[in-house]
């Protein structure tokens, strides 16, 4: 892990500048659109951005001003499964691109990890609906006691009458 | 518009939907991209100084380790900053970058300290807990008040972006 410590990262003058910010674009699993596709919609747009395609689909950097429309943009091509979030280090930076690393890149395993739920965010942004998390359980033993002696006493009860009213008519008949 | 601070402070899923719903998120990224442009910093590949361990001791005494109290000099402004808070637990070992313990437990000690609206959720497992949780920050954020001088970014986010799940009519009153 020496290479790590020892790189000098160079950087040009829009990479100290600032103003200038780092954007991930983030597509989530049941995204109707590819890297490519918005890669290519990023340049479309003519806007002095340095855009960087990934496997989990693209990074760009920029003015704020310009990252911003540019994902407002490509956002349209499919709202629910377009995800973003800032990025300490501009694209190609030595200190996180893992070309220069000996491993996965710091942040890896956290998108790793969304990445899982990202599919089921997207379903909950796009249809959203209110779930129950209670789980069903059994009836415990002491309740259903009570309210198997309430629903013998009740059939009892029943029972009792039914004979009463035979008896009453018995009775009158005779 | 209210900035939000988020816990994991690096989570893309907490700052993608309190950006969606037209609020600033109070990230760590943004912490770190001013260490990195930052002309100051005489070793390029290490984030801290060594002065951000004496800034971080606002935050944590000085037996706690140096790393808890550098962490807590990026961390600790952006929980200053913060009008409201959301916090999910029992994230996944080693999420994020920020797999100490200790800082982990401070952030959330600060955030709970700091009196502002909280919301407070666990690390979702399935389909059904995933859609219960944004269900519940959509809603803590609509309950949130929106400025009318709202930024740029946010109006531009907030155009493209998913359907209210509830609103609060007291707040939209107030503006």
């Amino acid at each position: 892990m020496v290479e790590n410590v020892c790189i000098n990262p160079d950087l040009g003058r829009e990479d100290k500048d600032p103003e200038v910010v780092t954007r991930m674009i983030i597509l989530g699993p049941k995204a109707n659109v590819s890297e490519s596709e918005v890669v290519n919609q990023m340049h479309l747009l003519g806007l002095p951005l340095t855009i960087k395609q990934t496997c989990y689909g693209a990074m760009v950097s920029g003015k704020e001003k310009d990252v911003i429309t540019a994902i407002k943009e490509v956002r349209k091509m499919d709202p629910y499964n377009i995800f973003t979030k800032d990025r300490g280090f501009p694209p190609g930076d030595p200190r996180r691109c893992r070309g220069h690393r000996k491993g996965p890149r710091e942040g890896f395993h956290q998108m790793e990890k969304e990445f899982k739920l990202l599919g089921f965010v997207s379903d909950a942004l796009k249809n959203p609906k209110e779930v129950s998390l209670e789980e069903e359980t059994c009836v415990p033993l002491e309740e259903f006691e009570e309210i198997m002696k309430e629903c013998l006493e009740e059939e009892n009860l029943d029972k009792d009458n039914i004979k009463d009213k035979e008896h009453s008519e018995n009775k009158n008949n005779n | 518009m209210v900035k939000v601070a988020i816990f994991p402070p690096n989570s893309l899923i907490l700052a993608d939907l309190i950006e969606r719903k037209g609020h600033e998120v109070l990230a760590l990224q943004k912490a770190v991209r001013k260490k990195v442009k930052d002309p100051d910093i005489d070793s390029p590949p290490m984030n801290l100084t060594e002065e951000d361990p004496i800034k971080g001791l606002k935050y944590a005494a000085i037996e706690v380790p140096s790393g808890v109290r550098g962490r807590m000099s990026l961390i600790g402004p952006l929980i200053e900053e913060a009008e409201a808070a959301i916090i999910v637990e029992d994230a996944p070992f080693g999420f994020g970058c920020i797999g100490c313990a200790r800082t982990n437990e401070l952030s959330i000690f600060n955030l709970r300290k700091r009196g502002v609206p909280t919301l407070e959720l666990k690390y979702p497992k399935n389909k059904d807990e995933t859609t219960d949780m944004v269900n519940k920050i959509n809603t803590f954020l609509d309950s949130l008040p929106k400025s009318s001088e709202s930024s740029e970014n946010s109006e531009i986010l907030e155009s493209s972006d998913s359907p209210d799940i509830s609103s609060d009519k007291e707040f939209k009153e107030d503006d």
